[in-house]
Formats: structure tokens, sequence, C-alpha cells
């Protein structure tokens, strides 16, 4: 098991309609951030590999290399023009133990499989990584938002058989669980444990989008760029898209100047205060928002109030919606950081919360102390005075 | 013997509503103290496959790993899709396991069940782990074809196909709703968004009575329970529990608190004058100059 048998950071690339999705570029930012430092401490020279799947997205392969990879390897087909499963995870499994590829990647070290891999933790990548790496037969940890490499002594009963042994180049996943307080760091790691032994990688992660910022793009970057011809499975291409409709979502946060966020706050008369948020949403023109918690319908309220809020739709943050209104007004959210998340980018952020100690005094532009039971109905006779005002 | 055999895979989760759920004072879940139930979107695939039942008279068949107590799941998720059979893969040795060690599970166990499986449903992802894995890494073990986010599907009886509606969701972009034609065997993670709609008298009538049927047998339904340990379930202890999985967790740490991104001014919420300023500062940030 030596370390040449793994080799370099592979990032896989999400397009739609032919055209890059944000975290794609997110993810390779930190790819390329992890792997200068990598390269460094290591005195390696392993590569950030792009894996970008499509048809006619030759001309986006540049742009990959402007945005940090060294190396691009893309597959150019009208059967890939939209993601289906099954296919796509043949063709990236291909790739990541292809010979050749090996070969042009690193020509004077094969390696057998990628050391690293990213996804993009959204509605295609969390599947797509997950079948990925059971193809691959290896470890993934979902949603994550902070990623290290370190060398990690351990000593772990099934790992390591009760012995301490160092993991070099370990990929230490952070991620938040669905609380939004807790970090769980997560390792993939190699069997050495001589009775069970087994090689684990790449060691793979899905990231959530929005978390990461791309590098600063460079016109004049070089890199390689590889073509790859998939073989398709005839079985699977009777897997048909017979058609698809864009649609606006139900909960429309874009066309809202405002909106209006509620959290586990209400909890002291749920259906009341879900009321007066109401309240407040229309005289602010606002669209309502949730936190993570409240779409698992912690409370009992009537089932309309029920079916209309505490939905996955309205959720604000890494499990939901990222949105940058002009004005953002968090009631009873504690501020979890998967929640802020989805905030963040607000131009203007208001929290009315009763603690002065919530994460969300650090992330709001005014802190209305108070309960909402209190504060809200004043709060709208306020705005509704401050509006007959400029009338 | 039903034309077309369905499976849905399930999972104890601890319950999030209010009354059954418990938090410690930092926010986090008190686990000991928090009651356990059917995980809302296991019933969600659970009725997405009874609407097989009461369309194509299908066979169900449900399987969960888990400990003793997972039998609870199973009488709940019983009852709403009228099962057939019950599945529990139950053994200290899968205790620990991640989604491609309980994916390993789940798929010998799937093949052990009654008739050649069609379509196996799970739901979109537990609400404790919500990782989402472990469907479609069960999926591909048993070589099916994956569709996720589905929210309706078809069944062709004659030509052993299935029709789904797939909602798909990316981030800064519009949702996607994708119509797929796919050769069974599929393995199917349903969205949190499907709804059954059953729409002739005929429909209606076999609903009714699936559903007497379904309260009948989940009061029962030990009758239709099977227990099986890792021997009994012939699985490679290689491949199962802490041994069969890749990750591990290296630590739990509270989420420190991140820099201030923003410097409030802190307002007291029961005086009006603080609340007058409140507003005219959230109109003036309505009215800020936007330049693009």
């Amino acid at each position: 098991m030596s370390g040449v048998n793994y080799q370099h950071l592979y990032v896989i690339m999400e397009t739609q309609d032919d055209k890059l999705v944000p975290v794609s570029l997110e993810m390779l930012g930190k790819a390329r951030e992890l792997m200068d430092s990598f390269n460094k401490k290591y005195q390696l020279n392993e590569k950030v590999v792009a894996i970008l799947l499509g048809h006619n997205i030759k001309e986006v392969c540049d742009t990959l290399i402007e945005y940090g990879a060294d190396i691009v390897v893309y597959a150019d087909s009208q059967e890939l023009k939209d993601y289906r499963n099954n296919i796509y995870t043949k063709v990236i499994s291909q790739i990541a133990q292809d010979e050749k590829i090996a070969t042009q990647v690193s020509p004077k070290s094969k390696f057998k499989k990628p050391r690293y891999m990213f996804f993009a933790a959204d509605s295609i990548g969390r599947h797509l990584s997950s079948t990925v790496l059971v193809a691959l037969d290896s470890g993934l940890a979902s949603d994550i938002n902070k990623l290290e490499i370190n060398d990690i002594p351990l000593t772990h009963q099934h790992k390591t058989d009760g012995k301490p042994i160092m993991y070099e180049k370990t990929l230490e996943m952070y991620r938040p669980d669905f609380s939004g307080f807790l970090w769980t760091t997560i390792l993939c790691l190699d069997n050495k444990n001589p009775q069970i032994e087994r090689d684990y990688h790449p060691q793979a992660c899905s990231i959530i989008p929005g978390v990461f910022e791309p590098i600063i793009s460079h016109k004049e970057q070089k890199g390689q760029i590889i073509e790859y011809t998939p073989i398709f499975d005839q079985h699977d291409l009777r897997v048909k898209i017979l058609n698809r409709k864009v649609i606006k979502s139900e909960v429309d946060f874009d066309s809202y100047k405002t909106v209006v966020s509620f959290g586990r706050g209400i909890k002291d008369a749920p259906e009341q205060n879900m009321k007066l948020v109401e309240q407040l949403a229309k005289v602010l023109n606002a669209e309502i928002g949730v936190s993570l918690p409240i779409s698992k319908k912690p409370f009992v309220v009537n089932e309309n109030m029920s079916s209309k809020y505490m939905i996955s739709d309205r959720v604000i943050g890494t499990s939901g919606r990222k949105i940058s209104p002009m004005l953002y007004v968090a009631v009873g959210i504690s501020g979890a950081m998967q929640h802020v998340v989805g905030m963040q980018d607000s131009r203007f952020v208001v929290a009315i919360n009763p603690d002065e100690n919530s994460p969300i005094k650090d992330e709001c532009d005014v802190f209305i102390k108070g309960r909402m039971e209190d504060v809200i109905p004043k709060l709208v006779e306020e705005i509704k005075k401050s509006l007959v005002v400029n009338a | 013997m039903s034309d077309l055999n369905i499976a849905v895979i399930i999972k104890l989760e601890p319950d999030f509503s209010e009354g059954n759920v418990s938090y410690n004072p930092d926010g986090t879940l008190n686990r000991t103290e928090t009651k356990n139930t059917l995980g809302p979107h296991s019933a969600i695939a659970a009725h997405a496959a009874f609407y097989a039942k009461v369309m194509y008279g299908a066979k169900i068949s449900i399987g969960t790993m888990g400990p003793p107590i997972a039998d609870s799941a199973l009488q709940m998720a019983q009852r709403i899709c009228d099962a057939d059979e019950l599945h529990l893969y139950s053994d200290r040795i899968f205790a620990g396991a991640d989604t491609l060690a309980t994916a390993e599970v789940l798929k010998t166990g799937i093949e052990k069940m009654q008739g050649k499986i069609d379509i196996v449903f799970s739901g979109h992802r537990a609400s404790d782990g919500e990782t989402g894995q472990t469907g479609p890494q069960t999926g591909w073990k048993l070589g099916f074809t994956f569709l996720g986010n589905v929210i309706d599907y078809k069944v062709n009886l004659q030509e052993r196909t299935i029709r789904a509606k797939r909602m798909v969701r990316l981030q800064g972009f519009n949702d996607v709703v994708e119509e797929i034609e796919a050769p069974l065997p599929v393995f199917i993670s349903i969205d949190p968004a499907y709804k059954a709609n059953f729409n002739t008298i005929s429909q209606r009538l076999s609903f009714e009575k699936y559903k007497k049927e379904a309260k009948i047998r989940s009061d029962n339904y030990k009758h239709y329970l099977k227990v099986f340990n890792a021997q009994q379930l012939g699985v490679d202890l290689k491949f199962v529990g802490l041994p069969g999985s890749p990750t591990i967790v290296y630590k739990v740490e509270r989420i420190p608190k991140g820099k201030a991104t923003r410097q409030a001014e802190i307002l007291d919420g029961s005086n009006p004058e603080d609340l007058r300023k409140a507003v005219a500062k959230m109109k003036e940030a309505l009215s800020a100059m936007v330049i693009k």
C-alpha cells in the first residue's frame, strides 16, 4: 500500500444547460488552496484534476484551468448532455480508474485511483457521489463545509487493531450536524488491521454550495486538457429523459426585497407566533422563510399552516436556499451556522430574539432584544405608522 | 403471484415532534431523552409503495437495519403500505456501520425478499443522519438503475418499464422537473414533495380495501416479521458494521462561534423609541440604491 497507488485530487464539475453551476468553481478554489499547501508540505507535485461531463462543453475546459485546475479530463457526448445517474456514475468511475488517463495525468508515476475526490452537495452531486463511491468501493462524507489535510496518529480497534498508526495525508472532512451546532470530523481510512485489511481510497466528500470561494481567475494560467471517450453500456442507454421543464419554485424568494424567517423561537405558542410572523411579512411585503428544524414539523399547528410553512422549500441555509434580499428579518432564530450560510449575503439584517448571547447577534445589523410575542405587534404598528407618514 | 414486487427500506429515527424531542441546553439533540419513530421520509417511501399496491396490486416487502426495537418502525410502515413481508436485520456486528456498510446489509436483505424485486423505495434522507447516501448506495450494489427525487411514477407492466418525474433543485437556478423512463428494476429515492393521487372510483375502492387490510395486518405485524442476524443473512463480516465502514467519526466538537460578520446595534424591543429607530433603519435599507 505505497502512497503512489493514490495521487491527485479529482473534482467533479457540474453544469446545467452547458453552463457551470457556481459550486463547481467554489470546489476548484478550495481544491487549489488545499493542493498548493499539500505540495509544499510534502514536497510533491500532485494535481487538481477537474472532471467534466456533458455535450458541447469544450469551451468550459479553459475556464476550469483559469479557476485553478491543473488538468481537465472531459467527456463530450450527446449521451452526457443531461445527468443520468447510472451513466454518469460509470463514466466517472471509468475515468477515475483508467490507466491511460493516469499515464497522461502523471507520466512518471502511474497511480491506481485518485487520492481525494470532491462532489457538489446538491440534487445531482449528493446522489452521484454516493453511487460513484460504491462503484469505487470507498468512503464518502456528505455536506462538508471545512477541509484540512493532516497526518493523523490513530489507535483504533478496527482500523489499526488497537495499535498506534500514523495516517499520512488524511483529509479531515468537517460536517455540520442537523442542529447546526455540532461539527463532526469524518475520516476515510484504510483498514490497516491485518485481519480486515482493505484500501479505502479515494477519500471523498460532497461540498455544500456557497461555502468556499472561487479563486480569482488567471487568463494566462496554463493547464492540460485531456479528452476521454467513454464506453456506454447499451442497457444503461435505455434510461431515457423524455422531457425537462424549468419551473419557478412555489416559494419565490427572488421576487421579494424582504424575507422574514422564523425558527424554533416560536415554540411557546407556535400557531399564534406563526400568525405574528405572517403579519410582519405582510406589512413588509416579504416572503417567509424558515430554519431547518422547522421543516421537520416540530410543533403541532393547524394543517393549513403546517403544509404552507413547515416545508423544506422554505428552508434558508445549507440544507435549503441561499438568498440575498435587501432586508432579512430573523425571528426566533438562534443563528446556527447552517442557517447563516443561507442568509449572510443579505444587505441588511434585523434579528428579533430575547437572548443577546445567541449567535445571530453577530450576524445582524440591528438586534431587537425581546420576545417575538411582545415585539412583533408593536413593530407592525410602527411600520404601519411609518407607511402612513410616507404616503 | 403478483406481477410487481416492491421493496421499501426504512429507518427508525429520533422523533422531532414537540413533546417527543428533547434538546440539550446547548441546542444539540438529547438522544437518550428523545423518543424514536418511523422516519418521516421513510413514511413517504411507504406511501409511494402503497400507491403500487393500489394501482397494480403489488406485493410489498419492507426492510430495515437496526436494533430489535426497530420492529416498531416496520409496524408503522406496514400500516401505511399494507406490506406482505417485514424484514429486520439486527445484529450487534452491524452497529456503527457507515452508509457503505449499511448498504451492504440492505442489499443482501433485499435479495432475500420474496419474489424478484422490481422497484425499491427509500426515503430522501434520514432526519438524524441526513446524508441521503444509503439509498443510492444500496441501489448501486443491487445493480438497479437509481432515480432520485422522484415525485410521481407510473409502471408499464407489459413492457416492464417505469416512467418517473424527478424534481431537481440546483442552487441559484430554477427547479427542473424531469420525466424519465427506465427499464425495471429501479431503485427510487422518493422526494419529500411526493403525494399519491387516486382519481377513479375503482382506485379509491382498492385504496379503502388495502387500507383496511393494512390495519389488520399491522395490528398483528409479528406474524409477517422475519428477523435476520449477520449469519442468517449470510453477509461477509468484513463488509458490514465497523470493519466494512471506510469512514469513521474522528471527533465531534461544538462549532466555534465565528468572527462577528456584522456589528449589531442592540435595541430594546419594549422601548417604542427603539422600535421606531429599527423601522427607520429597515426603511433606509430598503430604499438604498442598488447599483448593478
